[in-house]
């Protein structure tokens, strides 16, 4: 086994042992072709050359199947993969002697990331996009992400061969009735956020609605707090502004932004129905 | 192994840099009586250190401030801290709380988790708003546990980690050192012998630029914002970047601690390990 081959090994079963459910490594020079510039790992660690990408921290099987809508609304959070990343970029210096950024979690700027975690995890063959948006696992569905990105030249790993989207079922569907779980349960021409069709067994996006699948998935966090603050502060009616300030509304963005470090979203239908989203393994 | 070699392989084990002992004792010198290891656990006999690395080397060197503004922390060692707590209770049985390192009123917390990590032999406090800098790995995290377990305490450090001899030699020819010139705002002080002769920080000034965004700046936006009388300006302001920015503050704590790093930048302890390949 090479230095690169040994070293690529060494990172992803600590990544593994760390939490990680999937690991794989990008080309940094990849992300070239498809981010804005700025955005690419090269403009963040200056002599990247490629992005390790953990994947893990999904809503469990049971998770899916819980009737109470709230298990998910304020469970789902993605500060246990991004332990990770940072365990992982730690161990690239410790270990390997090589620069290791952890890829922030948060936003440049407005919704801007400093770079697209779900185009790395595509990058590093962890997964494919959907027709609903989220890059989606063969084998273990919608997952969290994180990376990071070195300097270290580690095994890059070969995109994924065969996407999860569409899973069989909703190909069958789509030939039965034209439409696909995720697309008639959110569908943009009925107030949704999602517009496509399959090709050639092939997911093809049409339309998107990201404002207002944001303002769906944020029901609760800084935007839901920005726009409760706001009302607060316009009423003028002192026993109104009392009754906003400690509404369930309220607390519940407080709870979010507190408890949720890094995300937390509030609607996962498309994923709810996906049958792509949950992974192969099945419950009893 | 010993009782404190085996303590101190846990927090290692657990993701901490380095881990040091101090004895309670120690702590009646500088510290008043209230704040002391033993008016926060009766029967305290020992403190635990753990040092956590701060930003990567990689983070150190990324040419997009906003970076290092909200992220590059790991705080393992507090999670350092619970192993070794968990394990002084259930497999040694002795009483192990993690220190309280919060502060409580204004800038004080309970416990000065500086001056445990002096004690405890990790570090010794520098020019750079007397930050405690390790010999070895420089700027660290430090979290603290109080135990009634006796162990053996961490020799103090023979030598001050700052000033380093590369800013005694900078002194020497032009009269400063990295942090002092890089920041002469916040920081000044001498240096005699090889040693801090004297040192000063303003830590008002530090503190707004080292945490333009954190609990602070939202209580600024926040009192602003209920003393604008016009909706509309009002309205920019809640969904201005900088609020928007101070409100994820409060959430990412952990990846939104400091905004400024420029004394650390300069500062030569630990270097080393900041020179990758």
């Amino acid at each position: 086994m090479n230095d690169s081959a040994a070293a690529t090994k060494q990172m992803k079963s600590l990544a593994l042992k760390s939490g990680a459910t999937v690991v794989g490594v990008a080309d940094a020079a990849a992300f070239d072709a498809h981010a804005p510039a700025k955005h690419r790992p090269a403009d963040l660690l200056p002599g990247a050359r490629t992005v390790v990408v953990v994947g893990g921290a999904q809503p469990r099987a049971g998770d899916w199947v819980a009737t109470s809508p709230w298990v998910l609304s304020t469970m789902g959070t993605t500060e246990r993969i991004q332990g990770v990343g940072r365990r992982l970029a730690q161990a690239i210096e410790s270990e390997l002697g090589h620069y290791a950024l952890f890829v922030p979690p948060g936003t440049a700027s407005g919704d801007t990331p400093f770079l697209s975690l779900m185009l790395a995890a595509e990058l590093a063959g962890l997964g494919s996009r959907s027709l609903a948006g989220p890059v989606l696992n063969r084998d273990h569905g919608f997952m969290y992400w994180s990376a990071v990105i070195t300097t270290a030249p580690l095994d890059v790993d070969p995109p994924d061969a065969a996407p999860a989207c569409p899973a069989a079922p909703c190909r069958e569907m789509w030939e039965r009735e034209g439409t696909t779980p995720c697309l008639r349960v959110c569908p943009i021409d009925a107030g949704g956020c999602l517009g496509g069709r399959l090709e050639d067994q092939r997911p093809v996006r049409t339309a998107y609605d990201a404002g207002r699948c944001q303002t769906r998935v944020h029901t609760h966090w800084v935007g839901g707090f920005q726009k409760l603050l706001e009302e607060t502060l316009n009423e003028p009616d002192r026993e109104r502004r009392k009754m906003l300030v400690y509404g369930d509304f309220m607390t519940r963005t407080l709870w979010a932004i507190t408890y949720s470090s890094t995300n937390i979203a509030q609607c996962f239908e498309c994923m709810r129905v996906c049958p792509a989203a949950h992974g192969l393994r099945e419950m009893r | 192994m010993s009782v404190t070699e085996a303590v101190k392989a846990v927090g290692l084990r657990a993701g901490a840099r380095v881990v040091g002992v101090a004895s309670v004792e120690a702590f009646r010198a500088g510290v008043p009586e209230g704040y002391r290891p033993e008016d926060i656990l009766p029967g305290a006999r020992s403190v635990v250190v753990a040092g956590g690395d701060g930003p990567t080397a990689g983070a150190w060197r990324c040419p997009d401030h906003r970076v290092m503004e909200i992220t590059g922390y790991d705080l393992r060692e507090n999670v350092a801290i619970h192993a070794m707590c968990d394990h002084i209770e259930r497999d040694l049985g002795h009483y192990a709380v993690q220190a309280p390192s919060l502060p409580v009123h204004g800038h004080e917390p309970p416990m000065s988790m500086m001056h445990a990590a002096e004690l405890a032999g990790l570090g010794s406090r520098s020019f750079a708003a007397h930050i405690i800098l390790n010999p070895e790995y420089g700027l660290l995290y430090y979290a603290a546990l109080i135990t009634t377990l006796p162990l053996e305490p961490s020799p103090p450090l023979t030598e001050p980690a700052c000033p380093h001899p590369g800013c005694v030699a900078m002194y020497k020819r032009i009269g400063t050192t990295p942090c002092l010139r890089v920041c002469p705002a916040c920081l000044s002080g001498t240096v005699r012998d090889a040693r801090i002769e004297t040192s000063t920080y303003d830590r008002e000034k530090c503190h707004s630029r080292a945490q333009t965004y954190g609990i602070g700046s939202f209580q600024k936006a926040l009192l602003t914002l209920v003393e604008e009388a016009d909706a509309a300006r009002r309205h920019d302001m809640i969904y201005s970047a900088f609020f928007t920015r101070s409100i994820e503050s409060l959430g990412f704590f952990r990846d939104s601690i400091a905004q400024c790093f420029e004394c650390m930048r300069v500062c030569p302890v630990g270097r080393k390990h900041r020179k990758l390949k």
